[in-house]
């Protein structure tokens, strides 16, 4: 059928029914191609010969309808439930009667473990490139937590595991547990609202993200992108323990510090009580040995000191002493004694000094002195 | 002050006085603030009283969907 337009003067006016049949038959130059996505809004009624359904973008929650004859869908025997992701190989359709664009469904195919391995290593190494696992993150826990947030599930073993392990180490501690879904389609949210409840909490300090063992799917909630950026951002430090050891869901990646066990993870948040108390005493009786210390060393420096005021008046006379001495000494080399003591004499007529030999004349008296005494002489 | 800045003071002024280069007056002092916070530790450890409190219930029914 054309599409023809109806003639106003100079103006071209499509009816509805002409409009949508015309896009209709433009859509369908478009390619046969595989979508993927969540499903939601899942219609299977026993009277419609069609089966509709939503297919949601999980990262922005972008929507687009879907559809397939209910004979084929069935067919496919995958007993699909809502918020399970899948593949559906179609192409774009217009609903003309309204004017809706939908996908039609040629084959669906459920996500397998392959599609959410490879998803889930896409997903790590985008928030990888973010820095979101970045050691520099990290925050250290806190030595001794006010309060300890605790998210779990309403599995009993998890749970009992991470409050035994505290409590048996750290009996003054106090929790504050919310349980929440950690398994199925609407765990992830339900975990992350637990999670901004427990922060709001007052004085909770650390947060345990506890999970026991489960399937790769069970396991997948704890690598969902809410989830994992709920934990990186979460205001305080958070501790996961997810799974088994060798399970690595990409929250632990996120996390503060991972432990691979719930009993692992009560651990690392409290401090050992007795430890505790043991290191208190230990301190107490370095306090006071240091202190004794201390004082002894001044009561040492003191007598030392003293010591030292009381041998100062020695010091002096005994300094002054051997100043004399030296000075002495210097005395004695300059006199002309010394150069007696070498044999030297001198000579004095009346008292004074024979320079000359014609300062005597024969028979004078004169006096001799030499080193160790005087006498007379007459000149002859 | 918290425990944990309660602890740390109480090491320093441990490591402090084994150190032995405080003065006499200082020595004293930090002998005196040493036994205060020793004692706000420990008075800390004993009043702690342990307690394990469910959140969840509130949340569940705080949820319209839940």
């Amino acid at each position: 059928m054309k599409v023809e337009p109806i003639v106003y003067g100079d103006r071209k006016v499509y009816t509805v029914a002409a409009f949508n049949r015309g896009v209709a038959e433009w859509l369908q130059r478009l390619p046969t191609l595989w979508v993927e996505g969540e499903v939601t809004d899942l219609r299977r009624q026993a009277g419609w010969q069609t089966v509709f359904f939503m297919l949601k973008d999980p990262e922005n929650g972008a929507c687009l309808s879907a559809a397939m004859p209910r004979g084929q869908f069935d067919a496919l025997r995958l007993d699909l439930a809502n918020g399970e992701r899948i593949h559906v190989y179609g192409r774009p359709e217009l609903w003309p009667q309204k004017g809706e664009l939908r996908l039609r469904a040629l084959s669906i195919e459920r996500f397998g473990i392959g599609e959410h391995l490879a998803a889930l290593e896409r997903l790590k190494a985008r928030l990888a490139a973010e820095g979101l696992f970045a050691e520099s993150r990290k925050r250290p826990l806190p030595r001794l937590p006010r309060r300890i947030g605790l998210v779990t599930g309403n599995d009993a073993a998890a749970k009992r595991d991470v409050l035994t392990a505290i409590q048996s180490r750290f009996p003054p501690a106090r929790v504050v547990v919310a349980e929440t879904l950690v398994q199925g389609q609407r765990a992830a949210a339900a975990m992350v609202e637990a999670l901004a409840a427990i922060c709001a909490e007052p004085e909770v300090d650390v947060v345990v993200l506890a999970r026991g063992g489960g399937g790769f799917e069970d396991l997948l909630p704890f690598s969902d992108e809410r989830l994992v950026r709920a934990v990186a951002g979460c205001p305080v430090p958070v501790v996961t323990a997810v799974g088994h050891e060798q399970d690595m869901p990409l929250c632990d990646l996120a996390a503060d510090r991972r432990a691979s066990t719930p009993t692992a993870a009560g651990r690392l948040v409290v401090p050992d009580l007795e430890e505790l108390l043991a290191g208190l005493g230990r301190a107490r009786v370095a306090l006071a040995r240091g202190t004794r210390r201390t004082l002894d060393r001044h009561s040492q420096r003191l007598a030392h000191t003293h010591e030292r005021l009381r041998r100062a008046p020695v010091l002096l006379v005994e300094r002054r002493r051997a100043a004399l001495a030296q000075k002495a000494g210097r005395l004695r080399a300059l006199s002309p004694r010394a150069t007696l003591d070498r044999g030297y004499a001198i000579v004095r007529r009346d008292g004074a000094l024979v320079r000359t030999s014609g300062a005597v004349a024969p028979g004078d008296a004169i006096s001799v002195e030499v080193a160790d005494g005087a006498f007379g002489a007459r000149v002859e | 002050m918290t425990y944990e800045e309660a602890e740390k003071e109480l090491t320093q002024i441990v490591e402090q006085l084994e150190r032995g280069d405080a003065g006499l007056d200082e020595a004293l002092k930090l002998w005196e603030r040493g036994e205060e916070l020793y004692r706000f530790c420990a008075a800390h450890l004993e009043a702690a009283e342990g307690r394990i409190e469910e959140l969840s219930k509130r949340v569940d029914s705080a949820r319209p969907d839940g």
